[in-house]
C-alpha cells in the first residue's frame, strides 16, 4: 500500500535501512543502525551496528560502538565495543573491537585487533605491561 | 511499519533507493527514491529531490518532489521546492515556497 501514514514508529533514535533499500553515502549519528538491505560508503555511529542476514556493507571505514554482523560486509571495523559475526556472515576486513567472537559458520578474512591483556601465566605481567603486550603465547 | 526508517539521530549523506516505505525522522541530504510511501516526520531535516509513491512531509523539506500518487505537506511543515503530484494538499500552517504541478 502506497497510502502514507501521518505517525510511525521511528524507535527513537535508530534507524534501518529495509531489505529491498540501498544506501549509497556516508551514514552517521548517536542511534542505532540496522541495516537488511545495502549500504555502499562509510558508517560513524555512537550506537550499535547490526548487519542482519541479507543485508550487505561495503565501505571504507565502518565506526560504531558493538558492531553484529549475521551479512556480508567488506571494510574495516573499529568498535568501541564487542564485534561479533554470526553464522552466515561473510566479512572482509581488519576488525578492532573489545572484544571479538567468530561464530561457527562466520566467514572472514582480514586481522583481528583486539587490545587485551595477556594473563600472567602467558607473559602478559601486568605490571610492566606494554612491553609483553601481543607477544605470542608459544613461549615456555 | 515502515521497512526503512532514518531515526532522529542518523544522518545519511548520499542516495537513498528503495522499492519499499521509508520514514525519515532525522537528517537526510541527497536523493531519496522510493516506490512506496515516503513520510517526513515532524523535526526531521531532508535536503533532496524526493521521489515516491505518496509522500507525507510534517518536517523541513528543500527540494523537489515528485510523487506517483499524491503529497502531504502537513501543519508544522517547511518546504521549499517544486511538488509535481496529481494530488497535493497543503494545511493550514505549512509553509511552502515553490510551485505546484499536480499535471492538469
Amino acid at each position: 500500500m502506497a497510502q502514507a501514514r501521518t505517525t510511525s514508529r521511528s524507535d527513537g533514535q535508530g534507524a534501518r535501512i529495509g531489505s529491498a533499500a540501498r544506501v549509497r553515502g556516508r551514514i552517521h549519528g548517536d542511534g542505532d543502525l540496522l541495516v537488511e538491505g545495502q549500504v555502499e560508503g562509510d558508517l560513524s555511529l555512537r550506537g550499535d551496528l547490526t548487519i542482519a542476514e541479507g543485508g550487505s556493507v561495503k565501505s571504507k571505514a565502518v565506526e560504531a560502538q558493538s558492531v553484529t554482523i549475521g551479512g556480508t560486509l567488506e571494510g574495516d571495523v573499529s568498535a568501541s565495543g564487542p564485534v561479533r559475526l554470526v553464522a552466515g556472515a561473510k566479512v572482509r576486513g581488519n576488525l578492532r573491537g573489545s572484544a571479538v567472537a567468530i561464530d561457527d559458520g562466520a566467514r572472514f578474512s582480514g586481522q583481528l585487533d583486539c587490545a587485551f591483556d595477556l594473563p600472567a601465566e602467558l607473559g602478559g605481567a601486568s605490571r610492566n605491561d606494554g612491553s609483553a603486550r601481543g607477544r605470542p603465547a608459544t613461549r615456555r | 511499519m515502515a521497512s526503512t526508517v532514518i531515526g532522529a539521530g542518523i544522518t545519511i549523506e548520499g542516495e537513498v533507493t528503495t522499492d519499499e516505505d521509508v520514514v525519515v525522522a532525522g537528517t537526510l541530504r541527497g536523493k531519496l527514491s522510493a516506490k512506496e510511501g515516503v513520510t517526513i516526520e515532524h523535526g526531521a531535516t531532508v535536503e533532496a529531490d524526493v521521489t515516491g509513491g505518496s509522500l507525507v512531509v510534517a518536517g523541513a523539506l528543500t527540494g523537489n518532489v515528485t510523487a506517483a500518487e499524491r503529497v502531504d505537506l502537513q501543519q508544522g511543515s517547511r518546504v521549499i521546492g517544486n511538488v509535481k503530484a496529481a494530488r497535493v494538499t497543503i494545511a493550514d500552517g505549512a509553509q511552502f515556497k515553490g510551485n505546484v504541478d499536480m499535471d492538469v
